[in-house]
């Protein structure tokens, strides 16, 4: 079977899986099996079908398994959302119709030749540290959560930072493959970049108030780091200086010591402080409440879940349980109605896709790819650990999204950008190698 | 719209079961394929030390020849050495093998190509077909000593 008909099988089992998840959701609510609940699959299931069509037409060789798991993912995202709010739901499918515009026309314009992006990097590190800075400006940026991360214009929102990530990759794959020699010789002067950019994230950090980007961006560079110039102990002076920054930045900004706080001590047995109400309250009623619901969100799923459309997501008067729920807690929304066994098939996905973009750098050619794919991958891999790991009580919670998944355009859009990265590099991986 | 009344929690308990045996098959058929992909060529992540694309010392491989076995167009014995850059089989006159006398050879019929990672077969739009061991190139594929390559009624091997 050719690459493009196997990534159209995998489509299709796709567009089943999308019909029952809206067939489920629409009879938990209804209680009537109707085809609106099919058409919502239908309409999905041709969007698809033209991202396929699309890649048919510009990177036949690509890997075929890529498009059809972020459209699960995608569906997935979409399904749980509609359940939560339909209304969101629609605009979410609006988005990506757009994402799926956006991938169209990267595939478009770079299939000949990706690799002319090098000569642009430059003007991709500017963009990226731009677009990092927007939220910080007065009038357009916006606070959400204690986290400045948000642009305002007019009715419409975007995190920028989802963008600026594309591009601080597509920089940093240039600017590495030019300078690894030099960098791998690991003279002191050559560390300016590395010191350059951890600052960079520590004021990011700082900036926004979120120890997530911070991480996410740091991460991806030491990560580039590594595969341009195979050093561990770059990887290990880069951890610890993180950590040494992250000590100095939890000393003196409160936002970021309250995260510390509720990680490690979400339930309290005597009141406390509550900076919300100004009155002393348990902490699992005031500054931990989200991630406490969430968690208890995650424990009613048990083993195989209440079933799509019958979890409980707001109280008996109707108020909805945990703040932000179709974006940063989406995973624990799935918990409790796919369970343990949903979740984990769901984060298999993300694991799968992981896998296809390494194997996607391994074999690609040319150290711009290589790095390219590498990090991009490792973007998707350490941005999914983050949030996952944030809702698990593994790492202090951040508001990050779930790639593919959490309701939010500029996310989605972003990360089909980066889906068609994998799928260009791995296309030249495997007809143009000459 | 058609509404059909039915009994509620069967319908989502049966949604549930198939939905999430449905995912595990998806994760299957992925798994399945990456299994395959073990057998592939495996290089490493971090960029080898001075392998500049275009350049550098990964087109200095022995890359081995081409020896004809029999053949309407070349003569039994004949060789071509493989160096870097690829050596393209067929019927036309700007091929480096060319085939005039073989009536089943396209006029561009294969080309093999030594890469970082092995020499590869591959059929570049012919008509009749490249053959690797007897059986029909549908992707290319890693030579290894002693394959036999046919390319309409010549055939040749590839020896190390």
């Amino acid at each position: 079977m050719s690459l493009r008909n196997r990534e159209l099988m995998n489509l299709v089992v796709v567009g089943i899986l999308t019909a029952l998840g809206f067939a489920s959701v629409y009879i938990a609510r209804q209680s009537v099996v109707s085809t609106a609940s099919l058409s919502y699959a239908g309409f999905f299931f041709a969007l698809y079908l033209a991202a396929h069509l699309v890649c048919r037409l510009t990177v036949p060789a690509a890997d075929p398994y890529l498009l059809p798991m972020a459209a699960l993912l995608t569906a997935i995202g979409v399904t749980e959302i509609y359940r939560l709010n339909p209304t969101d739901a629609f605009r979410q499918g609006l988005w990506i119709v757009v994402a799926v515009g956006a991938l169209s026309v990267t595939l478009a314009l770079l299939r000949t030749d990706y690799r002319r992006l090098e000569s642009y990097k430059y003007l991709f590190g500017l963009g990226a540290i731009g677009l990092l800075m927007l939220p910080a400006l007065p009038v357009i940026g916006e606070s959400v959560n204690g986290a400045r991360l948000w642009v305002h214009v007019g009715s419409l929102q975007f995190q920028p930072g989802e963008l600026a990530k594309i591009a601080l990759i597509v920089f940093l794959a240039g600017y590495l493959r030019e300078k690894r020699e030099v960098l791998a010789q690991g003279r002191l002067k050559d560390f300016g970049p590395l010191l350059l950019i951890w600052g960079g994230a520590m004021l990011v950090l700082v900036e926004t108030n979120d120890l997530g980007s911070a991480l996410l961006y740091f991460g991806i560079f030491l990560a580039m780091l590594y595969v341009a110039t195979g050093r561990v102990l770059y990887v290990g002076i880069g951890v610890a200086l993180f950590l040494a920054g992250s000590a100095v930045v939890y000393t003196y900004v409160g936002h970021v010591r309250d995260r510390v706080t509720i990680w490690l001590h979400p339930w309290t047995s005597h009141p406390v402080p509550c900076a919300l109400s100004g009155k002393p309250a348990l902490r699992q009623d005031c500054a931990s409440y989200q991630l406490v619901k969430s968690l208890y969100s995650l424990a009613h799923g048990n083993w195989f879940g209440t079933g799509l459309g019958k979890g409980t997501f707001e109280t008996t008067s109707g108020h909805p349980l945990i703040p932000y729920l179709n974006t940063d807690f989406i995973y624990s929304a799935l918990a409790q109605e796919l369970g343990l066994v949903g979740v984990a098939a769901l984060l298999l996905v993300y694991m799968l896709f992981v896998t296809r973009g390494m194997k996607i750098a391994l074999l690609a050619d040319d150290g711009f790819s290589k790095l390219l794919a590498a990090g991009l991958t490792f973007s998707f891999a350490l941005q999914t650990f983050i949030i996952v790991g944030g809702i698990l009580r593994i790492i202090p919670l951040t508001g990050i999204t779930l790639p593919f998944v959490s309701y939010g355009g500029s996310s989605v859009v972003a990360n089909f950008i980066l889906l068609g990265g994998l799928l260009l590099v791995s296309n030249g991986g495997t007809v143009d190698r000459s | 719209m058609i509404y059909a009344s039915i009994a509620v929690e069967e319908a989502l308990l049966v949604i549930k079961i198939v939905f999430l045996v449905l995912l595990y098959l998806f994760i299957w058929r992925i798994v399945r394929a990456a299994a395959r992909d073990v057998g592939l060529p495996q290089e490493s992540f971090v960029l080898a030390p001075g392998s500049i694309p275009g350049l550098g010392e990964q087109h200095a491989v022995e890359a081995g020849r081409l020896v004809v076995l029999k053949s309407p167009a070349l003569d039994e014995g004949e060789e071509w050495e493989l160096d870097s850059s690829a050596l393209t089989l067929g019927r036309g006159a700007q091929n480096d093998v060319q085939l005039e006398q073989d009536e089943y050879a396209s006029s561009q019929h294969a080309k093999v190509e030594p890469r970082r990672d092995g020499v590869w077969l591959e059929d570049i739009g012919s008509t009749n077909g490249t053959y690797l061991n007897g059986i029909r190139l549908k992707h290319p594929k890693r030579l290894t000593p002693g394959d036999v390559v046919r390319v309409g009624e010549t055939e040749l091997r590839y020896e190390a």
